[in-house]
């Protein structure tokens, strides 16, 4: 039995190495046009995060390709790319996004295929590249409590005890009828728990803020015991606060920012070298470390100690982006 | 004595330098030989600045999809706007706006007149520091607010029960009186600014002939001063009360988490809350705010009409200046208790968490100078401070050659069209920031590629003039109007053309103004955002986007360094131009 299976291996290796080797000499091909190229625009709604900034220095210094980013607010990104494209200027190269608005601007003929990624094939589930689409990083939402105000024994160990009456207008939120981490929460916990979840929930009157990275300091200073959910990123930053983030048995909720090269790109060899040079385990551990989980194997067990716990939770779901509007219209009926 | 102080300032401008004196009788020409084409050129340009980006708007408002994608034309936008929520809404910005902007403008005149009618000590300081509140960017005093003022553990409300022992706070800033005291920090200096000066080049002989004839100080006041303030007040008044419908900052972030939804948050909302952007609604939206602004304007206009307001005139004075005696000193505490609830409790908040590693954990382990040490080695934020200064200088300055041109024509001139110039100008200024920003970016992008405007410096630096010119107008105009025609005709029948007598007697005299509204301008392009974040490319990053980018990479204390050092360079920038002022205006 063995026998038959180290043959069966063999003849897959026999038949698959030549594909490989022959990727190899085209990707060298990709790499000396990109070269060529010299140039990468590069549009994110990744707006004032160091991480991919680390990407890209490391991406400049390995093979000497200039990268010239724009930030701005995920709507924004998408209507200037809309309107470039719309007035014939093909200025950007890649975009980098989350995946709702990656997939609406799929939907709007945004993106053309980017020819193929080798380190696509590492890419873990529930993760997945596609011919357009390739998956950068994950932002994970869990919750944040006061350690302070809240005893070990009081901390919600569900996203359901947040419905527990003690909480009853001491909860600061992200706010779910916007498109964000709040709207993630509301998706995936109505559909594990339902709409009486919600209902509960609403009568809870959590107070919706949208400044996030204040609703993290107002919560540490002891405005409110709780805030939820809390981009598990962010943690690194304020770890020395008193606060302590929650990981419910549930898991965590995350949402996924894909790449994905843009329409008529100047410089599309460019993209796509950025595109692999993202999937490589070194710009991968720059974001794990920061609390975001890589999308490719072998990156968690060599992510700092600090950090490896929690991403080794697990991923309790995300949302969909054929059904966001749906959602949101819901979370507008139930959050009023 | 009098008549050498008169001569003096007419004269500010007589050496003016013979490049300028070229270009006067170059683009003057345009006016003196040609109104017609003159009236043209100026049409167009405030046209390409305002009419196009709203014409885009507006398309964008009848059309089911935005620029450049198909779709069908519908009213589907305008229809959606007759709900009653959103007549909550409108009766929410309405209403907050409208008692922001009446207490804001009754201070104002109050600071004024202290300011500048008082023997009130320290009135040149007082000037300084009363205006400062307006250029601290808001989400930092709001901030500082949020930390002082929260119901549960705000510094103000921890003081009351410590001193009390009351378990109630005594204010919360997360509510409507937050959001309305929020706007007042930004809105009193600003009407401050406007009324100040006005105040000052008022011609005192007709309050005095008012007293001989036995009127008391509170009617002279009311009846005189005020009247002949009415350009200025009444521009203020209206200016403020359309920013405080625009106003974004203030409700979202006090008014948002109770409940308070305003039409800025609601266009905010459908555009950036959706998956969808709802760019049809949102125009809309705007469309409707700017309808309501112009019948607003429309009033001013008829309310303004066919009065003389003349108070300077080639007669020589100098300003009344009201004795106090021991009064003074409650006036000297009226502003110093302005300026310590406004500056003092938020900036000294801002200040003091600027030397820790975190807003408001004043642990003596959390001690620092690495924001300060971030931000001077922050690259990215001193390309930035050189796109804004090149940027503000440029823009405040074009924004103020326009500015004056327009004013002069609408507030000096019988030309026919000038109506339409004034409208044309006061546009910008009645369509809410964020939703001109995407005009601006589809009026840009939409332009033939060989208008290299798109994607570089320019685009910013037009929207910035587009944006700037209503104030630039409205603080020019009502300088204008205080000054009487007999001086601009006696110019004109010595021989001075056109642009001389502009720039040689109404700029001239309406110096303070004109400066006034140039450190206005300049302030809020260095504020601005909506436009900038939508307009600025790889390498011509802007202050604003850059404190943007700080502030949700979760750097709040170095935009509040950042924002102190504004305060610095606002304080260098109103001692110049005071110094100046005093320096070219003997009498004041």
């Amino acid at each position: 039995m063995f026998k038959r299976m180290l043959a069966a291996a063999a003849m897959i290796l026999a038949l698959v190495a030549p594909a490989v080797a022959q990727t190899d000499a085209e990707w060298q091909k990709v790499v000396e046009a990109a070269k060529k190229e010299g140039k990468l625009v590069f549009y994110t709604a990744s707006i004032g995060s160091p991480f991919y900034k680390e990407v890209v220095r490391s991406f400049e210094a390995k093979y000497g390709i200039r990268v010239e980013a724009l930030e701005a607010r995920a709507s924004e990104i998408r209507e200037r790319v809309r309107i470039e494209q719309a007035a014939g200027r093909f200025i950007a190269d890649l975009h980098h996004n989350g995946a709702t608005t990656t997939w609406l601007m799929q939907q709007d003929g945004a993106f053309q295929p980017h020819g193929g990624i080798p380190n696509a094939r590492n890419v873990m589930p529930p993760y997945e590249a596609d011919e357009i689409r390739v998956p950068s990083d994950v932002t994970s939402f869990v919750i944040l409590v006061n350690r302070a105000m809240v005893k070990a024994a009081d901390e919600p160990k569900s996203w359901k005890d947040l419905n527990d009456p003690k909480w009853t207008g001491k909860m600061l939120a992200d706010d779910t009828r916007a498109l964000g981490g709040g709207a993630v929460f509301f998706a995936v916990t109505y559909d594990a728990f339902g709409k009486e979840y919600h209902e509960k929930l609403a009568a809870q009157k959590p107070v919706f803020s949208r400044d996030l990275r204040n609703n993290e300091r107002r919560t540490a200073r002891g405005e409110y015991p709780i805030y939820f959910p809390f981009v598990l990123a962010y943690y690194t930053q304020i770890k020395s606060l008193p606060v302590k983030v929650v990981i419910p048995q549930e898991g965590r909720l995350y949402v996924r920012f894909d790449l994905a090269v843009l329409k008529n790109a100047p410089h599309p060899n460019a993209a796509r070298l950025f595109m692999n040079h993202f999937l490589e385990i070194e710009s991968q551990l720059v974001y794990a470390n920061a609390g975001y989980s890589p999308v490719v194997k072998d990156v968690v067990e060599r992510t700092s100690e600090d950090m490896r716990p929690f991403l080794a939770t697990k991923a309790m779901g995300t949302t969909v982006p054929q059904r966001q509007n749906e959602m949101l219209d819901l979370a507008k009926q139930l959050y009023k | 004595m009098e008549q050498a102080a008169l001569q003096r300032r007419a004269g500010v401008a007589v050496d003016a330098g013979g490049l300028r004196r070229r270009l006067a009788v170059g683009v003057g020409g345009l006016f003196r030989g040609g109104r017609p084409l003159g009236l043209v050129v100026l049409i167009a340009a405030l046209g390409f600045l305002s009419l196009y980006p709203m014409g885009m708007l507006f398309y964008g408002s009848l059309h089911s999809a935005p620029p450049g994608l198909s779709g069908e034309y519908n009213l589907d936008g305008y229809a959606a706007l007759a709900t009653s929520e959103n007549l909550i809404v409108l009766a929410n910005t309405v209403g907050i706006s409208f008692v922001k902007t009446s207490l804001s403008l009754a201070l104002a005149i109050l600071l004024a007149w202290i300011v500048a009618r008082t023997d009130t000590p320290a009135r040149g300081t007082l000037e300084v520091l009363i205006t400062l509140p307006f250029f601290i960017p808001p989400i930092l005093t709001a901030t500082a607010w949020g930390m002082l003022g929260n119901a549960q553990v705000g510094t103000i409300n921890l003081a009351w029960r410590w001193l009390t022992g009351l378990e109630a706070p005594i204010i919360d800033v997360f509510s409507y009186g937050g959001v309305i005291w929020h706007m007042m920090q930004y809105s009193t200096p600003f009407i401050f600014l406007f009324v100040v000066d006005a105040f000052r080049a008022m011609d005192p002989a007709l309050e005095e002939s008012s007293r001989m004839s036995r009127a008391t100080r509170s009617q002279t006041f009311w009846r005189i001063t005020f009247v002949l303030m009415l350009p200025v007040t009444t521009s203020a008044f209206i200016l403020s009360f359309i920013r405080g419908i625009e106003a974004f900052e203030s409700p979202v972030f006090f008014g948002t988490p109770v409940g308070i939804e305003v039409l800025t948050t609601k266009i905010y909302a459908l555009i950036n809350h959706q998956s969808q952007p709802q760019y049809q609604s949102a125009t809309a939206l705007g469309f409707a705010v700017m309808v309501l602004m112009f019948l607003l304007v429309t009033w001013q206009w008829r309310l303004l009409g066919g009065r003389s307001f003349t108070t300077v005139t080639g007669k020589g004075y100098s300003p009344n200046v009201t004795q106090l005696g021991w009064k003074r000193w409650i006036t000297f505490a009226i502003c110093i208790a302005f300026f310590v609830a406004t500056v003092a409790l938020p900036v000294g908040q801002l200040l003091l968490s600027s030397f820790f590693q975190f807003f408001g954990f004043y642990q003596l382990d959390m001690l620092t100078l690495e924001h300060y040490r971030g931000v001077w080695n922050n690259r990215e934020f001193w390309s930035a401070f050189a796109n804004t200064m090149l940027l503000g200088v440029c823009g405040a300055s074009a924004t103020m050659v326009l500015g004056a041109i327009v004013a002069y024509v609408t507030t000096r001139t019988r030309w026919q069209g000038r109506r339409l110039i004034d409208v044309l100008a006061w546009l910008p200024w009645m369509m809410p920031g964020m939703v001109l920003g995407i005009g601006f970016l589809w009026g840009f992008a939409m332009l033939p590629s060989g208008i290299p405007i798109y994607g570089t410096l320019w685009a910013l630096l037009l929207a910035y003039i587009a944006l700037g010119t209503p104030v630039a107008v409205r603080v020019t105009s009502s300088a204008y109007a205080q000054i009487s025609n007999d001086i601009e005709e006696c110019s004109r029948v010595h021989g001075a053309s056109w642009w001389q007598t502009l720039w040689r007697i109404l700029v001239a005299l309406a110096w303070p103004a004109f400066a006034v509204g140039w450190v206005l301008t300049f302030f809020g392009i260095m504020r601005e955002l909506s436009a900038s974040i939508l307009l600025y490319s790889p390498g011509s990053e802007v202050l604003s986007v850059v404190m943007l980018k700080m502030w949700t990479g979760g750097k709040p204390e170095e935009v509040s360094v950042i924002g102190l050092f504004m305060l610095v360079l606002v304080l260098v920038f109103r001692w110049v131009q005071l110094r100046l002022i005093k320096t070219r205006i003997s009498t004041l």
